[in-house]
């Protein structure tokens, strides 16, 4: 804390502690709806949002635990159908309970379902696989990540096919119902996104996340010290594929619909770009790199098309380029800046390592002033 | 341990920065309107990628039927524009971005109605948007049955049960489908072996061709579906010969596999068995892709032949002026919705003594519509906002060329 | 039978483009343990070079007589040079850097430098399926109740060949015993004199060359070609390259060989729309249940 508090001494006094940092950043997230003065504004930022709680759930993978995931999209999956069948018409059963037909648990309680579901697959398919050599895993989870979607779209009599699952329930407040107004969407996506940094920072120092982080730099002496690596490996899978269950259901009831093509090979770069860009392991960073891609996505390159029209140059159209942009991101940051644009300090250390021996000293000492924060 | 200091400080200046992002492209987004006397027809569109060669001449009938509305002398300065926003995510239609153009389009208060979207699957994600914000929107081109008629539809019309948005000017799947079907029983073909590319529109015809097919008489040998970006149709197409059919159906469309399929016909021995399908392969495309292997194949369209209508003449020959080529095969279609919604805009102008319409009455006026005098005849929209006036064609591919063969009105 | 016995033939052909593909990733990987994960988009990009090839030359259709042994020679030799080349460059340009650094860094970068050559070849020609000359005249042999296309024997023999050449080359000559040193133990390597970079850029370049030839076969075999053929059949012959064993050329070929026969086969007696789930799920398995393949070695976790 002491430690904190000198790094602040640059701020203005309320804002010396990390606690009012956050809470300032959240007042500015809750006002923000309000001065877009914009329908489509708040859309963009409830999307954005949920596309933080899937960057803050596949941080816990690789960014903590050092596991690369290239399949993630897969559990988000999971979780969205899982939401999907367990909230609208589609299982075809008459039960009295829901006299519409099919199953409509509560959404409040889909969340927890759902992102449970997903953290079962998760250990499903980490239980096998973790113990494979980090680029084994990464192949093992694209794997993955292709049969899950693509066996969803065969499915057809259970999950709709190619015409996805439709109808799906909205959330209701008492008798306050969530509609078609992305409004109260943001708000839920930003308690669930506070809710979700708030438990991701909470396990980056508890002992779990320092087991992850163990893991990370070195596994065999990690397990030499005693560290279960299946069990804390496992953990970094659940959790991380539960905060896309979270998404998913966000996702799911704004839009109203499920269908395959939300789930490619695409997203789970979209996401792992995210956290190149924003810095791996750090929660500030993975939600900076989250919201300037989410914005690059939806407005930024419009624009500048738009701009580049207006030049003359009619045959442009930037929107089009935005996987050469994140192919472009995912170079130059590993090349030039590893450790991402807001990074951890310890996951530069590491990165650096390599080029520079030196530093690992400071990363030792780094380590042991985390240890006695 | 040295650099630390600056941390926070670093990373509250990227917060920031990113913030600012957020916020200063806010303000370049279009707001409201601000002259109330400018109408906005959206239009929602796969216009990038490999939709573009459907969703740019789609496109292009909305921008030559507003242009020709403003070149008419308008009540009160009235002026139609064309808000356009793309579907296409790295080239391919996504039902979840054709939702948030049409939330765009709510969120601007000159949007007045919509045209598109271009795909059925993309349909069911806006169709309970625009039933709850009120907002007509005519499709163009989406064939899906479900979207309009029976259980799944209803279910689309999540807010307001009894008031439908939807409309479209072309024909269903249940009937093109059906329609090839009959088509193909004429040509005397009694053995189908139906593919598919799995995807909404594909599958929906499909699906309905196979039911119709054995319903006049015909044998279904199997029904077989592909994936997306699937290379190699040799082992499939081996076993479709196997099963030894006088036809393939195939249910997609060009891009999604259509062209290929038919191209490895040859390898497998099947140079000379009947291909049949949807408007999905009607383009130019398809031409190029099978090259001497695009005879023998037949298509409907959904749509009457525009060169054999007498009120398409005119169109054809505007469109070719204004944009250099031939309409695509949705191009009069997308050209009629927006003249029925321009028509629904101006007659709410006059009923309200010169203000605008809301959105609904425009949707009122819209559903309205009866023997409306367009390119691709006339239009009526009945009960679940289906045309009255359901045409189909039907062409074949002979010597390299697509031709007309007939014209099939399908009214049920 | 007689259906099997032509997915046999069909499984064959197609395996023999996912073997060409694969003795490339199972090389690069076999010297600096990294997922080339845009080898599959340089075997795409391979057949845009041959067409562009083909185009230079005039060449639209089937050639015959003696014109056809010059356009197929050039046009494969063009299109593993410049594969070649581009395989080179990538390593250049994103790899070497990262050498030393976390497996993670390379492999990231990798994915990246597969969504820029995507894009660049979508930028090439367009989003659309792109037609390829058929160059080849294809009679079909019958055997009995198969029949066999001269272009599925094309794929098969080259496949063999190049493997054979391959190995040849790997463990009869001195370039190949520096490769095989180099994959080792690179410090040791360097003290007997070998030039890593040199050794490293030289796998990018046979490797990449390999692609090069799959690119142009397929091009001919299908006809076709498309920006992003490259990512699912990538996936797929790395798939081959694990079964076989990586590291392993034998291994890469038979790999190749038994993925294409999943395929086909699943197609045959399950149905079409699976086979991406079957031979994945097979990728899964065997990374699970036999991680160094069927034909390589344990490779320890290094310390």
């Amino acid at each position: 804390m002491a430690v904190a508090t000198r790094f602040g001494s640059s701020l203005p006094a309320p804002l010396r502690t990390p606690g009012a940092r956050t809470a300032l950043v959240f007042a500015v997230a809750l006002a923000l709806p309000f001065v877009g003065h914009n329908g489509g504004f708040t859309n963009f930022l409830a999307d954005a949002g949920a596309f933080v709680l899937l960057a803050l759930g596949l941080n816990i993978v690789v960014g903590f635990a050092g596991l690369l995931d290239l399949g993630y999209a897969a559990f988000f999956a999971i979780g969205s159908y899982a939401f999907a069948l367990l909230a609208s018409p589609q299982v075809n059963v008459h039960w009295a309970i829901w006299p519409q037909g099919g199953i409509h648990v509560p959404f409040w309680v889909l969340l927890f379902v759902a992102s449970g579901i997903a953290a079962v697959f998760g250990i499903l398919l980490g239980a096998p696989t973790l113990r494979l050599r980090g680029d084994y895993l990464a192949i093992v989870t694209l794997g993955f990540g292709e049969i899950v979607p693509q066996t969803f779209l065969n499915l057809s009599q259970w999950t709709g096919g190619p015409n996805g699952i439709g109808s799906l329930d909205q959330p209701t407040i008492g008798s306050y119902k969530f509609g078609f107004d992305p409004l109260p969407y943001y708000f839920m996506v930003l308690g669930l996104v506070a809710l979700t940094v708030w438990l991701a920072n909470n396990l980056r120092a508890s002992r779990l996340g320092r087991a992850w982080m163990a893991i990370r730099e070195d596994e065999l002496a990690a397990a030499h010290m005693g560290i279960n690596t299946t069990t804390t490996k496992l953990a970094a899978f659940a959790i991380g594929a539960s905060f896309s269950g979270l998404a998913g259901c966000a996702l799911a009831s704004k839009l109203q619909l499920v269908s395959t093509e939300q789930f490619q090979f695409q997203v789970s770069v979209f996401i792992l770009a995210m956290l190149v860009l924003g810095g791996m392991g750090n929660i500030p960073g993975v939600i900076v790199g989250s919201l300037v891609l989410s914005a690059l996505e939806r407005f930024i390159l419009p624009q500048a098309t738009n701009f580049l029209h207006g030049l003359g140059f009619a045959s442009i159209d930037l929107s089009n380029s935005r996987f050469l942009i994140y192919g472009v991101i995912l170079v130059m940051m590993m090349l030039f800046r590893p450790e991402g644009l807001i990074p951890s300090g310890q996951r530069k250390a590491e990165l650096h390592a390599a080029e520079d021996d030196t530093t690992v000293a400071g990363h030792e000492q780094e380590l042991y002033t985390e240890a006695i924060r | 341990m040295l650099s630390s200091p600056r941390r926070p400080v670093a990373l509250g200046a990227a917060l920031a920065a990113a913030l600012g992002i957020v916020l200063g492209s806010t303000l370049a987004v279009p707001g409201p309107a601000g002259a109330a006397s400018v109408v906005k027809i959206g239009v929602d569109l796969p216009v990038s990628g490999a939709d573009a060669t459907n969703g740019i001449p789609t496109r292009n009938g909305v921008m030559l039927a507003v242009e020709q509305a403003n070149a008419k002398p308008l009540p009160g300065g009235l002026k139609f524009e064309m808000s356009a926003l793309d579907d296409a995510v790295q080239g391919v239609h996504d039902p979840a971005q054709g939702a948030q153009n049409v939330k765009t389009f709510i969120a601007d208060s000159a949007v007045l109605g919509m045209v598109g979207p271009f795909n059925s699957n993309v349909a069911k994600a806006e169709i309970p948007l625009t039933n709850d914000a009120g907002l007509v929107q005519i499709s163009p081109s989406n064939t899906n049955t479900g979207l309009t008629k029976g259980d799944d539809a209803k279910k689309l019309r999540t807010s307001h049960p009894d008031v439908n948005t939807y409309f479209r000017v072309c024909t269903t799947d249940d009937r093109q489908g059906a329609a090839a079907a009959t088509f193909a029983r004429k040509l005397g073909l009694k053995k189908a072996f139906i593919i598919d590319d799995n995807e909404t529109y594909g599958k929906g015809l499909a699906d309905v061709f196979e039911a119709s097919f054995a319903k006049q008489g015909g044998a279904v040998l199997g029904h077989e579906h592909i994936t997306k970006g699937q290379q190699d149709f040799k082992a499939l197409l081996t076993k479709v010969h196997s099963a030894s059919p006088d036809m393939i159906f195939f249910g997609g469309t060009t891009a999604s596999g259509g062209g290929l399929v038919r191209k490895q016909m040859a390898d497998v021995g099947m140079r000379d068995i009947k291909y049949v399908g949807g408007d999905g392969i009607s383009d130019e495309e398809y031409l190029k892709e099978t090259a001497d292997m695009a005879n023998n194949s037949y298509y409907t369209v959904a749509a009457p032949e525009t060169s054999k209508l007498a009120s398409a003449k005119a169109f054809v020959s505007a469109y070719h002026k204004r944009f250099g080529s031939n309409p695509g095969p949705y191009s009069a279609n997308a050209y009629s919705a927006s003249q029925i919604i321009i028509a629904a805009v101006l007659k709410g102008v006059k009923d309200n003594a010169g203000k605008l319409p809301t959105r609904l009455e425009v949707r009122q006026n819209v559903a309205a519509t009866q023997n409306f005098d367009s390119p691709i005849g006339k239009i009526g929209f009945d009960r679940n906002g289906d045309t009255t006036a359901p045409i189909l064609s039907f062409y074949a591919i002979r010597n390299g060329k697509a031709q007309f063969i007939n014209q099939l009105n399908v009214k049920d | 039978m007689d259906v099997f016995l032509q997915q046999l033939i069909n499984g064959l052909s197609l395996g023999g483009i996912y073997a060409l593909i694969a003795l490339g990733y199972t090389m690069v990987y076999g010297i600096i343990e990294l997922i080339n994960f845009a080898h599959g988009d340089v075997y795409t990009l391979g057949t845009f070079f041959s067409l562009a090839i083909l185009t230079l030359l005039g060449v639209t259709g089937i050639v015959t007589g003696p014109a056809l042994i010059v356009v197929v020679a050039v046009t494969i030799l063009g299109a593993m040079i410049l594969c070649g080349l581009t395989g080179v460059i990538v390593e250049r340009l994103a790899y070497r850097r990262l050498r030393n650094a976390p497996k993670l860094a390379p492999l990231i970068t990798a994915i990246g430098m597969s969504f820029i050559l995507e894009n660049l070849m979508l930028y090439w020609h367009g989003p659309s399926p792109i037609p390829f000359p058929a160059v080849i005249p294809n009679p079909a042999v019958g055997l009995g109740s198969v029949t066999i296309q001269a272009k599925q024997i094309m794929v098969i023999v080259l496949a063999v060949v190049l493997m054979v050449v391959l190995q040849v080359f790997v463990y009869n000559t001195k370039l190949g015993k520096a490769m095989r040193a180099t994959a080792q133990d690179k410090d040791a390597a360097q003290l007997m004199g070998i030039n890593i970079n040199t050794t490293i850029a030289l796998t990018f370049l046979i490797g990449s060359a390999l692609a090069g030839a799959a690119g142009f076969v397929s091009g001919v075999y299908y006809g076709s070609t498309w920006f992003l053929n490259g990512f699912a059949a990538g996936l797929k012959a790395f798939t081959a390259a694990v079964l076989g064993g990586i590291g392993n050329l034998a291994g890469a070929m038979l790999g190749g060989f038994l993925i294409g026969l999943t395929e086909a086969m699943t197609t045959q007696f399950i149905s079409d729309q699976w086979s991406n789930v079957v031979v994945f799920s097979v990728l899964v398995l065997v990374l699970i249940f036999r991680p160094t393949g069927l034909l390589g070695e344990s490779l320890p976790n290094k310390v």
